[in-house]
C-alpha cells in the first residue's frame, strides 16, 4: 500500500540527456539536504570521540571514554525508560485507534463527522498537548484527581506528574492522546480496502464476528498494521516535545529518554562528547529500525 | 464537518485506482457488533474529547475560580478575560509574527527546492535512484535533538543564532523530506504520456518541468506547502534552542510565558492553546482533500 513507485521503466529518462537531466534535477534538495541533515548528523556523531564542551572552542580526542562513561552511567535506565516510553506510547494509540477504526467503518449514524472529529489531538501541537495534560494531572487543581476521588478510586489528590510510579504512565497517556487519531485514519483507509464479498462469503459459511476480523481483517491489514506500528514506534524512539515540557526528563530522572537526554546533556550540561556518545549508541538502535522499515516499504513497493 | 473522507482521494495511496469496496457485511447490522462499536466510540470519545473540553472550560473560567478543589464541571460565570489578556502581551504578538513568518518562509522553500527533486525521483530513471530516495526518507527519521548539537555549534560560528534564517534551517530538516515524499506522489499521478507528448512537441526538459508539470501539480505544490507550513508551526525544540525571545515562535514563546512560573495563569495558557491550535485545524481543513493520500502515500506525518 505505500510508496507507489510502478516498476514499469519510464519511457523519459531513458536517453544519457534524460539521466543527466534528471540527476541534475535532484541536485538542489539533496544539497540543502546534505548541509542540514547529514553533515549534522556526522558531526554530532564525531563528537562522541572528543573532549568538548559547547561553550568553549577546541576540543582533544579522547577515543571511546565518552561512550564508556556513558555506558557506566546509568545507561540501562535510559534505555529501559526509552523502550518503556516508545513500546508504550505506540500500543496504547494503536489500540484506541483500531478500536476506534473498527467501530467508525461500521454503519453507524454520523460516522464521517467523528472521523474528522476524532483528529483533533493529532493537530494539536505538542506543547499544547503538554499544557492540557500538566493542567489536567494538576496535582493541587487537576480536574483527574477530582474525577477519580468523586469515583471513589483514589483517596487523595496525587501529584501524577512529581510521583517516580506515575510520571511515566502520565507521559505515555500524553503521548497516546496526540497518536492514537493517525493511527485511526491508517487503519480505517486500510479496512476500507477488505473486500465486504469476502466477509459475506465467510459468513455464509457460518464464520461468527471474531472469528472473520481475526482469519479476514487481521491478515487482511497485516501489511499497514506493521508500517503503522513500526513508523509510530521510530517516532517514539525519538520523540521529545511532550516528555520535555511535561517533566522534563523528571521527577529524578524517571521520564529521563534518549531525546531528552541528548538535549539535557547538550544544553544543559555543555558536554558535547558525552552528548554524542549518546547519540552514537541511540543511532545504532534506530538504524536497525530504520533498516527494518525501508525493507518493509520496498516490499510494499514490489506488491 | 466532515474533514476527511478517508477515501483515498489520488492514486497515491495504492489502492486508488479500485472501485470503493466499503460493502459492509451485513453482520454491522448485528445488535451485539452495533452496540460494541457504539460503547467503543462513547468510551474513546470521552478519551479523546474530555480533554478539549477542559481546555475550552478553562480558558473561560475567571481567575479567582481556576484554583478551586474540586473544580466545577461547567464555569459559572464564564468570562473572556483571559483572551482580552493575551491580547494585551505585546510578547505574544512578537512570537505569533515569528511563527508567521517562519513557518510561511520554510514552507516556500521546502516546496521550491524539494519540487525538482520530487519530480527526478518520480519521472526519471538512472543509478542510484532508489538508494538517494531512501535516504531522504531515512533522513526525517534522526533524531532531531543529536542534529541540533551540530546545527547550534554552526549556527553560532557564523553568527546566525537568534535569526530567522537558522529557524528555517533547521525547519527544513523535517519539511524537506517530507516534501520530496509528499511531491513524488503528486508527480506520479501524472501520466508519462503527457512529459512524452511535451518532448515530442519539442518542449525543453526544463520548460516540460515548469511550464506543463509544475502547474498540472500546483495541487500538491500547496499541499505539501501547507502540511510544512504545519510542521513548522509546531516544532518546539529548534526554536527553543536557536532563538531568543526576539526571534522565538510560539511553542517555546508560550512555554516561556506560562510554564514555571509560581502559579501558572492556566485560563490563559488555556485560551492560548486554542489560539494557537487553530491556524493547524484551518490549514488541515483545507487540506483534508489530499491529507489521506499524503498520508497513507507512505512517511507523512503531521
Amino acid at each position: 500500500m505505500t510508496m507507489t513507485d510502478r516498476r514499469r521503466p519510464s519511457r523519459i529518462g531513458n536517453t544519457l540527456g534524460d539521466r543527466a537531466f534528471g540527476v541534475l534535477l535532484t541536485l538542489p534538495g539533496l544539497a540543502l539536504l546534505g548541509a542540514v541533515v547529514l553533515y549534522p548528523l556526522v558531526a554530532a556523531l564525531v563528537t562522541a570521540f572528543f573532549e568538548q564542551s559547547l561553550l568553549t572552542p577546541g576540543r582533544t580526542f579522547v577515543g571511546l571514554d565518552n561512550v564508556t562513561a556513558v555506558l557506566g552511567d546509568d545507561f540501562l535506565a535510559l534505555l529501559r525508560q526509552t523502550l518503556v516510553f516508545t513500546v508504550g506510547s505506540t500500543l496504547v494509540p494503536f489500540v484506541v485507534g483500531f478500536a476506534l477504526a473498527l467501530a467508525l467503518n461500521t454503519r453507524l449514524k454520523g460516522t464521517r463527522t467523528l472521523r474528522g472529529l476524532f483528529l483533533i489531538p493529532w493537530l494539536v501541537p505538542g506543547v499544547v498537548v503538554s499544557f492540557l495534560w500538566m493542567w489536567i494531572f494538576n496535582a493541587n487543581y487537576g480536574v483527574l484527581n477530582a474525577l477519580l476521588e468523586g469515583m471513589g478510586l483514589i483517596d487523595a489528590p496525587q501529584a501524577w506528574l512529581s510521583k517516580p510510579g506515575t510520571a511515566m504512565l502520565a507521559v505515555v497517556v500524553a503521548k497516546s492522546w496526540q497518536s492514537f487519531p493517525w493511527m485511526m485514519v491508517m487503519l480505517l483507509a486500510g479496512l476500507q480496502t477488505v473486500p465486504g464479498e469476502l466477509h459475506e462469503a465467510a459468513e455464509i459459511d457460518g464464520a461468527g464476528t471474531i472469528r472473520r476480523f481475526f482469519s479476514i481483517t487481521v491478515p487482511h491489514l497485516s501489511g499497514i498494521i506493521g508500517l503503522v506500528v513500526l513508523l509510530e514506534f521510530i517516532w517514539n524512539f525519538q520523540h521529545f516535545d511532550i516528555i520535555y515540557v511535561l517533566t522534563g526528563g523528571g521527577p529524578a530522572g524517571t521520564t529521563q529518554t534518549f531525546a531528552t537526554a541528548v538535549y539535557e546533556t547538550a544544553f544543559r550540561g555543555y558536554d558535547l562528547g558525552k552528548a554524542g556518545a549518546l547519540g552514537l549508541l541511540w543511532m545504532v538502535l534506530l538504524m536497525g529500525l530504520v533498516v527494518v522499515y525501508i525493507r518493509f516499504t520496498e516490499r510494499g513497493e514490489a506488491r | 464537518m466532515t474533514i476527511l473522507d478517508t477515501r483515498p482521494s489520488t492514486p497515491v495511496a495504492g489502492a486508488g485506482g479500485r472501485p470503493r469496496t466499503r460493502r459492509l457485511s451485513r453482520s454491522s447490522d448485528r445488535p451485539a457488533v452495533r452496540i460494541a462499536a457504539w460503547l467503543s466510540v462513547v468510551v474513546l470519545g470521552a478519551f479523546a474529547f474530555a480533554p478539549v473540553y477542559w481546555l475550552l472550560v478553562t480558558s473561560l473560567t475567571p481567575h479567582s475560580a481556576v484554583f478551586t478543589y474540586p473544580p466545577t464541571w461547567f464555569p459559572a460565570n464564564p468570562t473572556f478575560d483571559a483572551y482580552r489578556e493575551l491580547a494585551q502581551n505585546p510578547a505574544l504578538f512578537t512570537y505569533l509574527r515569528n511563527s508567521v513568518v517562519v513557518s510561511a518562509v520554510t514552507a516556500v522553500l521546502s516546496v521550491v527546492v524539494s519540487a525538482s527533486t520530487a519530480y527526478s525521483f518520480s519521472k526519471f530513471r538512472y543509478r542510484g535512484r532508489r538508494s538517494l530516495m531512501y535516504l531522504v526518507l531515512a533522513s526525517q527519521m534522526f533524531p532531531q535533538a543529536l542534529l541540533l548539537v551540530t546545527l547550534y555549534a554552526v549556527f553560532a560560528a557564523y553568527g546566525l543564532l537568534n535569526t530567522y534564517t537558522a529557524l528555517v534551517l533547521s525547519f527544513t530538516t523535517f519539511t524537506l523530506p517530507l516534501c520530496v515524499w509528499m511531491l513524488k506522489g503528486f508527480f506520479d499521478t501524472i501520466p508519462d504520456e503527457l512529459v512524452e507528448a511535451a518532448k515530442v512537441d519539442g518542449a525543453s526538459r526544463m520548460r516540460t518541468f515548469l511550464t506543463i508539470v509544475l502547474p498540472l501539480a500546483a495541487p500538491g505544490l500547496v499541499a505539501a506547502g501547507l502540511f510544512a507550513f504545519v510542521r513548522g508551526w509546531n516544532d518546539f525544540i529548534f526554536a527553543l534552542t536557536l532563538a531568543g525571545p526576539a526571534r522565538q515562535t510560539l511553542p517555546p514563546g508560550l512555554v516561556n510565558t506560562f510554564v514555571g512560573e509560581a502559579a501558572t495563569a492556566w485560563p490563559e495558557l488555556m485560551a492560548a492553546s486554542l489560539v494557537v491550535s487553530l491556524p493547524v485545524s484551518a490549514a488541515f481543513i483545507v487540506l483534508q482533500k489530499y491529507l489521506v493520500g499524503g498520508l497513507t502515500a507512505g512517511a507523512v506525518k503531521g
